[in-house]
């Protein structure tokens, strides 16, 4: 399961995902990570990431009933699911390992 | 409470329209929850605005969806993390591979559109050489023209400028580095050789400066020498030097003749300099207080350096508010006149040609749109061929989008193709124009030097071919990308009819063509017509065995009439005696020379005119065989004779249309009228008209004096000849050169080559119309042609069964002509309306020599009928050869 490979982005994506539970559909998603890291993201590069890694197998959507505030279309809420989970953890533990020794020469410079 | 705001409708449609279904939900859903809260915060308008920048946003990310919904592999798709660039290519390097593959089809693809387009290009780099760009002046785009307005100066922008005026310009704006003015001059140079006639100009001190140009030999004018007896100096043109004093730089500080006074050389222009066109000679602009101080006398031309980051614009309010404030202070003079500053280009431009090239380029757009259609035709026709592939291709499930893309980028492969063969056509066109002009009036025609191939004009090709792509390309593009799948799949290969809507817009572009092509036919049959009539047309005298020359008497040498008079008696005693000469005269203006004199008439006992609006006629000063050496008819009197003396009864000969203006159904007979301040003259005879100037001066009230009573300075020799004129030029320049040597004979012509020359325009109107007009009805009836081929095939197995059945060979013609008939009928009923408004254009264009005439335009659509039927006959005689049991058994 662990050989999905995640980019940066990917997890952020993920991440941000996993931070808002319920309420995760790409509007709160892409105020999450500008929030948390300060970074704007394209409209279009969050849906082109959210489609591939659906396809992926890493995300669940469903599709929620048509919203008059959305001028009677619906909202497509994301889940993280066990393979996106797997992934995301491999992905961390790949990373930590990766950076296990090299904090210190981070530090002075 | 207020309806909540909604996001811009077109955009949101646009967004949901470019989105697959499975993302149109979840786009444009949250795009449009979020509008809501940017409209709270930043307002309304603000929010459409931001709404529709992320829709344009959104647009590549809806189209890249759409490509990866279809999951069956498309072997031209976009692989991901190909870039467009990468993409372009591979669509370039197929496009390469099917035209290849149909190298006829792409042969006459490039070949019709490389006529469209180099018509186009060479009609562009008139416009840019002669309208746009014609000055080689440094710093040209500070340069800048500026002229009095007033209700005598509709469109004159030179010579409009009173010496007052001018001086109060100078001394009220701050705008211009420099502000020069100038004067027409032409005058006699005699030195060594022989006497020459040059134009030059008279020109304030800072002329030079003003346009930024420095003398290559000595020096321009000083301030001081534009007082009068200090100003007789002179800087000659490069070419003048060359010319007449073989480049010797020793001719500085000597003195040359210059209508018999004497002046010196001060300096020497650099080659390639002629400003104003066609000047060989600059004076110092000298005038006495008296002229200085005149406001109401405008002949000057005026022409500002501006200042340093100054703009035409901010020059023309500043000298607009001066204009007004001179009006102000002199109403008696300036109540009607204002000021305005333009571009020097823009003023010095010749204001007929604009009109004229506009004409042109019309006329080549519209040759490039019947090209475009024809080769939208001929790429429907190979959609048609290859829908069955694209068909199978759309049902793997390749977008729309991609195959369209595709289909373009041919279309665009075609066009660049195109391009080497049109600038060449280009090349040939400016080549033609080029050496057609006589190399006398080159140096006439500002920017005539430019008209070459060059880069500019090579990207403007490039540009155009692309923009074409689209328009041709499109059309085929979008039917083809769409093909009705069923159909296609189920019967494609059986060659049955294609829709109807296919055929519908194919018909409609052979109609278009057509209809495109009968205005441009008239337009050329019209031209040609006008400029026949104006060189062949009744004159009202006889051009043919004309010889004509010109001279100009120096007021300083022939100030005494007596001196006038002797001198005429003198060259045309020797001229009667040349062999071969008929008959001789003299006129002070020549008719189609482009110049004119006119006066003022009172009948006497007519009612009292409008002193200052009084009604003028041409005035001919002639000697007394003039009228019978040109054959105008004396309609009713007598003409001139020796008896009408000088010290004889003053006598006027007057035109049938001023007999008929200013007499009414009187007898003008024995009537006397005043021309300008002449005495009272006798009407002693009824002359025919003469066309003056096909231009607007036909049949214009002339009145004729006998040159021995009214002796002009301005001489045109008339000589008859009963031979070979050729052989009459040089013992009649002699002739004139034995009584004056110090006179510069000029404009030593047949009066037929006059006339051609007078009428160039209108000869290079006639052919380049007449080019664009066979251009077009080529390319209709290649048009018909290949729609009637092509549906003659696409119905083999149709007509098979037709035949089968019994169809005789009449009907299976009669079926296709009938059918192309219709079109070309349709394409003839559309293009006659439109013939009758280029009818009416090209007249108002060129002022009445040329009127639409509808016999002109249905002659042209019957023709144009029956070359369309033509085009259909082919085809329909390969129909009847088709063998219906082949054509069943396909």
């Amino acid at each position: 399961m662990a050989d999905v490979y995640l980019g940066e982005f990917e997890q952020i994506v993920l991440l941000a995902i996993l931070r808002l539970g319920d309420e995760a559909y790409a509007i709160p998603v892409r105020d999450e990570i500008a929030r948390r890291t300060g970074r704007a993201v394209a409209r279009g590069a969050l849906y082109t990431a959210l489609e591939r890694l659906e396809t992926k197998g890493c995300l669940r959507s469903r599709m929620s009933d048509p919203r008059p505030e959305r001028g009677g279309r619906s909202r497509r809420y994301y889940s993280v699911s066990a393979s996106g989970i797997a992934a995301l953890r491999s992905a961390r533990a790949a990373l930590l390992a990766l950076w296990k020794g090299v904090e210190s020469q981070l530090e002075g410079r | 409470m207020n309806e909540p705001p909604t996001p811009p409708r077109l955009a949101e449609q646009l967004l949901a329209f470019l989105c697959p279904s499975t993302i149109a939900d979840e786009v444009v859903g949250d795009l449009h929850e979020e509008f809501a809260g940017v409209a709270r915060h930043k307002g309304k308008v603000a929010a459409r605005a931001w709404y529709t920048v992320q829709t344009l946003r959104l647009v590549t990310h809806a189209l890249r969806a759409r490509a990866r919904q279809h999951h069956v592999p498309d072997p031209h798709a976009q692989r991901p993390g190909d870039s467009i660039m990468r993409s372009l290519l591979t669509d370039t390097r197929q496009a390469f591979r099917l035209l290849l593959k149909q190298p006829a089809l792409a042969a006459l693809v490039v070949l019709t559109l490389s006529l469209g387009l180099g018509a186009n290009a060479a009609i562009f780099k008139v416009i840019d050489a002669l309208v746009l760009h014609p000055f080689t002046l440094p710093d040209i785009e500070r340069l800048t023209l500026i002229a009095e307005t007033g209700p005598e100066f509709s469109l004159d922008l030179q010579e409009t400028v009173s010496p007052a005026n001018f001086a109060d310009w100078k001394k009220q704006t701050d705008v211009f580095e420099q502000l020069a003015a100038f004067d027409w001059w032409e005058v006699n140079l005699a030195s060594r050789e022989e006497a020459e006639r040059v134009s030059g100009f008279r020109v304030t001190a800072n002329f030079f400066d003003a346009l930024g140009v420095r003398p290559a030999l000595g020096r321009t004018f000083t301030a001081a020498e534009e007082t009068v007896g200090n100003h007789h100096r002179v800087v000659i043109s490069h070419d003048l030097w060359q010319r007449r004093f073989s480049g010797d730089p020793a001719i500085l500080g000597q003195t040359i003749l210059v209508d018999a006074v004497p002046h010196e050389i001060v300096g020497i222009t650099p080659a390639g300099f002629s400003f104003p066109l066609g000047s060989d000679i600059w004076s110092p602009l000298a005038l006495t207080s008296e002229q200085a101080q005149a406001r109401s006398s405008r002949y000057l031309t005026v022409i500002g350096r501006l200042r340093p980051g100054k703009s035409v614009a901010a020059a023309h309010a500043q000298v607009t508010v001066v204009g007004e404030r001179l009006a102000q202070q002199y109403p008696e003079h300036n109540k009607e006149h204002g000021a305005k500053v333009m571009t020097l280009a823009a003023g010095m431009r010749d204001q007929g040609l604009g009109p004229i090239v506009l004409l042109w380029q019309a006329s080549a757009a519209f040759v490039l749109l019947i090209a475009c259609a024809n080769i939208a035709n001929l790429l429907l026709a190979r959609g048609a061929e290859r829908h069955r592939e694209l068909a199978v291709r759309a049902a793997l499930g390749a977008s729309r989008f991609r195959m369209m893309r595709e289909l373009l980028v041919e279309s665009l492969v075609l066009a660049c193709a195109a391009v080497p063969a049109a600038l060449a056509f280009a090349w040939f066109g400016i080549r033609l124009i080029r050496i057609n002009l006589p190399p006398r009036l080159v140096r006439f025609v500002q920017g005539w030097e430019n008209l070459d191939v060059d880069l500019r004009l090579m990207f403007f090709t490039l540009a155009l071919a692309a923009a074409t792509a689209i328009v041709f390309g499109l059309l085929p593009a979008l039917r083809a990308s769409r093909p009705a799948l069923v159909d296609a799949l189920k019967d494609g290969s059986r060659g049955a009819t294609v829709g109807r809507n296919r055929q519908w817009i194919r018909r409609a572009l052979v109609v278009g063509q057509v209809a495109l092509a009968l205005p441009l036919l008239v337009a050329s049959t019209l031209s040609a017509m006008g400029a026949q009539r104006f060189l062949h047309g009744a004159q009202g005298y006889e051009p043919r065995g004309l010889l004509t020359m010109n001279a100009e008497l120096p007021l300083a040498v022939y100030e005494k009439p007596e001196s006038r008079r002797q001198f005429v008696e003198n060259v045309l005693a020797k001229l009667r005696e040349m062999p071969g000469v008929e008959g001789v005269g003299i006129v002070n203006v020549l008719p189609t020379s482009g110049g004119n004199a006119g006066r003022a008439i009172t009948v006497e006992g007519a009612p009292p005119v409008d002193p200052a609006n009084p009604p003028y006629v041409d005035y001919r000063t002639v000697t007394a065989d003039l009228l019978e050496t040109m054959r105008i008819p004396v309609l009713r009197g007598r003409g001139f004779t020796p008896a009408d003396s000088e010290a004889g009864q003053p006598v006027v000969i007057v035109s049938q249309s001023l007999a008929t203006k200013h007499f009414g159904e009187a007898d003008p007979l024995g009537k006397r009228i005043k021309l300008g301040d002449s005495p009272w003259l006798t009407v002693v005879g009824v002359g025919g008209d003469v066309i003056h100037n096909w231009f607007g001066r036909r049949n214009a009230p002339t009145a004729y004096r006998p040159y021995v009573q009214a002796p002009s300075l301005g001489l045109c020799f008339v000589i008859r000849g009963n031979g070979d004129l050729a052989s009459l030029t040089r013992p009649a320049k002699a002739a004139v050169r034995s009584v004056d040597p110090s006179l510069a004979v000029f404009l030593l012509m047949p009066m037929q080559e006059a006339l051609a020359e007078r009428t160039i325009g209108l000869q290079y109107v006639a052919a380049i119309m007449a080019v664009f007009g066979a251009i077009a009805l080529v390319l209709a009836v290649v048009g018909v042609y290949s729609l009637m081929a092509f549906m003659v095939t696409q119905r083999t197995h149709e007509i098979g069964v037709r035949i089968a059945l019994g169809a005789t060979r009449r009907n299976v013609v009669s079926l296709t002509v009938r059918q192309s008939a219709t079109m070309a009928l349709w394409g003839v009923a559309i293009g006659l309306v439109l013939s009758f408004g280029v009818g009416r254009t090209l007249g108002s264009l060129l002022m009445g020599v040329i009127s639409g005439d509808l016999r002109v335009s249905l002659g042209l659509a019957v023709i144009l009928l029956g070359a369309a039927a033509a085009a259909a006959y082919i085809p329909a005689r390969r129909a009847t050869s088709i063998d219906p049991m082949v054509a069943l058994r396909q």
